[in-house]
């Protein structure tokens, strides 16, 4: 019995090992990915803007580079970046890693442009001496000269997007570039189908659906993200009469249990209020009552 | 005996432990050091934050909160004692009157405190004045406990003024104390004005502080019921904390009782059939408690809804079993039991009950708000296994303890410069009772 459930711990213990050495170095970065350089270049300023991104996002798991101060109650406990392993991988492969993220980790691909992503990164690379940075050929100027044009075909309902580029050489369509479509919401951007890439005319449709509710007008802010390999990554926004015309009152318009003390609801403020005056009535009979108590003693002729 | 050496026995009795002696100075001693201990943790809490404690994004109310609503419900007794039974003309229960709006004092003082040891920033506690909300029963809670406190402490001081002319008078302390006691008892002569003016008042107390003890607790129980979690989210949390808070306040009342009698030598006012009759009321409010229980764990038993019935396994047969049954069983069951006896309805046996029941009450106050916290309807994921269980560290453990102490020491404090039973009113009683003698020999 004891021998069985030896090997059974043995077991456990051993394959929780692998499984954690396994989790934290295969992360299967393709190859194009990990040759990927940074076109920012890595100095004292941008380590600087990387570090108050990082601050905001990162620290609160991997904690200061070089402190080893992680939170060590997660598992995976997160690498102390400024560590050997982290240091050893490739500028790309640190990207995707950022990008993609996995299980605990987040992906930031949505949170953070290209731009902060790379200076989190020039930030990280601040804590390696030995590094040198081997900087893209890639001119993020280039992306000034994408036009996107966004229009809605009512009859098939279908939001077209258009991509052409201004070259020297005259106005080209721009092919394969990835385009994500969203639409503005109260918080945050909500997202219409997934991804996709634009045709060789610099084309792409996505089906828009009928419910989506706009302004009164149904006026509703289409959002626009390009990435490309080229030209890097623009966002554009149009306002269009696509939605369905809302015209709801806030939900803090009227007085109500959830509102500021100013638009609390009558009854709740006349309920406390007898409540507080009760109190204050009886406290004064009895300020009174003892006021007279004190008063008859002190009148009686000793 | 004559009249006058029976009044003079009495007053003599009644007034002998007020004075500094040996063992009041080793006992307070005792609990200033533990509380400087206490204090200390709640030190390293100040500095360091409440990461010092168990508590985290799940459990975010865990002994702290527990203690709180254990010491609002154990400061409802004043009310039960001194008003309710003193309105319905229950007698026997006069001499109690006192040590219960003690407690009652004590416990209330301390509850508010117990709220801001929970705050990581305690100075935020302005905010509730500064931007409170009329709609939050935050707000409310804050009100009707400063209201009780105000009110009980006025609910001891008023039938108090003729005893303090009396310590004045016969007491033989320094004569700046003197002074302080005769000041307080507000020119005391016993006029038929006076004494027309004291009972009047007390009666308004004792009409007013009904509903607003009420009040203390349901509010403290909507602190939970207001919200949409299971085993909160419940109609019958005010009246089945306020009877849970009854019974909790007997236990305190029994055990205070033996110690006054015992170190005070009071055999003779706080009689062996005053544990009697206080034995029968703790089975009383046991019943009805035990009531309220059935209903609130036997009918989301009965439905086993889904999320509710995850509480409810862990609570008969999960992690929190043994604490549940031994809270169910031992601080209410057995008592209950017990006490149909008269045997076990003397001062020793009622102490060991008194104190079962007093710490199953603490520990049902935690069966109440920790799995609760633990089971939100939102399924935890992704966190380390410390998150999802609550256990309440040393330094937590340590500031809980320090209310407590206080409460001790407030105790101890007054019970030393007044006398615990009332010297007129059993003066009164003397006189009433011989004149009741003298008229059945006519």
């Amino acid at each position: 019995m004891y021998n069985r459930n030896f090997k059974i711990v043995a077991l456990a213990v051993v394959s929780v090992f692998f499984l954690q050495t396994f989790a934290q170095n295969n992360w299967n970065v393709p190859a194009d990915k990990k040759a990927k350089n940074s076109y920012i270049k890595f100095d004292a300023a941008s380590a600087g803007q990387g570090e108050a991104i990082y601050n905001k996002n990162c620290a609160s798991c991997h904690g200061n580079p070089g402190k080893g101060n992680v939170q060590k109650t997660l598992n995976p406990i997160p690498p102390d970046l400024s560590s050997i392993g982290t240091q050893s991988l490739t500028d790309g492969e640190l990207f995707y890693i950022l990008s993609s993220g996995r299980g605990l980790m987040p992906n930031f691909k949505s949170m953070l442009s290209d731009e902060e992503r790379w200076k989190v990164i020039s930030y990280i690379r601040s804590f390696n001496k030995g590094y040198v940075q081997t900087l893209s050929k890639f001119d993020p100027n280039k992306a000034k000269l994408i036009k996107v044009s966004t229009n809605y075909d009512r009859k098939t309902a279908q939001v077209k997007v258009d991509v052409k580029v201004n070259e020297k050489s005259g106005i080209v369509a721009l092919k394969n570039a990835e385009i994500g479509l969203f639409v503005t919401r109260y918080f945050g951007k909500l997202q219409i189908q997934k991804n996709q890439l634009t045709n060789a005319d610099g084309q792409t449709v996505f089906d828009f659906p009928k419910d989506i509710p706009g302004d009164k007008t149904g006026t509703v802010e289409l959002v626009v993200k390009l990435n490309d390999e080229n030209y890097g990554e623009i966002e554009s926004s149009t306002k269009l009469q696509l939605g369905v015309p809302t015209d709801k009152p806030a939900l803090t318009d009227k007085r109500a249990i959830w509102g500021t003390l100013a638009k609390a609801p009558f009854w709740i403020i006349l309920l406390y209020l007898a409540g507080v005056f009760a109190f204050g009535a009886v406290l004064l009979y009895l300020i009174f009552a003892l006021n007279k108590i004190r008063k008859s003693g002190s009148n009686k002729p000793q | 005996m004559t009249k006058q050496s029976k009044t003079d026995k009495i007053t003599s009795d009644l007034l002998r432990p007020i004075r500094l002696n040996w063992s009041f100075k080793i006992w307070f001693g005792f609990l200033g050091l533990a509380l400087l201990v206490c204090l200390g943790a709640y030190g390293l809490q100040l500095k360091n934050g409440l990461s010092v404690t168990g508590l985290g994004d799940y459990v975010s109310w865990g002994m702290y909160l527990s203690n709180f609503v254990f010491f609002v419900a154990t400061s409802l007794i004043g009310m039960l004692i001194s008003a309710v039974l003193g309105l319905s003309g229950q007698k026997w229960a006069a001499p109690l009157a006192r040590i219960a709006e003690i407690i009652a004092l004590a416990f209330a003082a301390v509850a508010g405190l117990v709220i801001v040891m929970d705050m990581g920033r305690p100075e935020r506690l302005l905010n509730v004045f500064i931007h409170g909300r009329v709609q939050s029963p935050i707000l409310w809670d804050v009100t009707v406990i400063t209201i009780y406190m105000v009110i009980s402490a006025l609910f001891l001081y008023i039938p108090l003024i003729p005893d303090l002319k009396i310590c004045s008078e016969k007491l033989d302390v320094p004569p700046f104390l003197k002074k302080i006691y005769k000041i307080l008892s507000l020119n005391w002569e016993g006029t038929i004005e006076q004494k027309k003016m004291i009972q009047q008042s007390t009666r308004v107390i004792a009409i007013f502080i009904i509903p607003v003890a009420l009040a203390i607790h349901t509010v403290t129980s909507w602190l939970f019921a207001n919200t949409m979690r299971v085993g909160w989210d419940s109609t019958i949390f005010g009246p089945y904390f306020v009877t849970g808070a009854f019974v909790s306040g007997t236990a305190a009342v029994i055990i205070a009782m033996y110690v006054f009698r015992k170190n005070y030598k009071l055999e003779e006012y706080i009689t062996e059939k005053l544990f009697d009759m206080i034995g029968k009321l703790m089975v009383l409010v046991s019943l009805i408690y035990l009531y309220f229980n059935l209903n609130e764990y036997m009918v989301p038993g009965f439905k086993m809804k889904e999320m509710e019935a995850i509480l409810i396994r862990d609570l008969f047969s999960g992690n929190h079993a043994i604490l549940f049954w031994s809270v169910q069983l031992l601080g209410l069951v057995v008592p209950i039991i017990l006490l149909l006896f008269k045997k076990m309805r003397k001062p020793l046996p009622m102490l060991v009950i008194g104190f079962m029941v007093l710490l199953g009450a603490w520990f049902k106050r935690y069966i109440i708000v920790v799995p609760t916290m633990e089971h939100p309807f939102l399924p935890i994921q992704n966190v380390p296994q410390s998150w999802k269980i609550y256990t309440p560290t040393l330094i937590e453990i340590l500031v809980t303890l320090a209310p407590m102490i206080m409460v001790l020491m407030i105790i101890t404090i007054l019970a030393k410069v007044i006398p615990i039973v009332s010297v007129s009113e059993t003066l009164e009683h003397l006189e009433s009772v011989e004149q009741a003698e003298g008229e059945l020999k006519k």
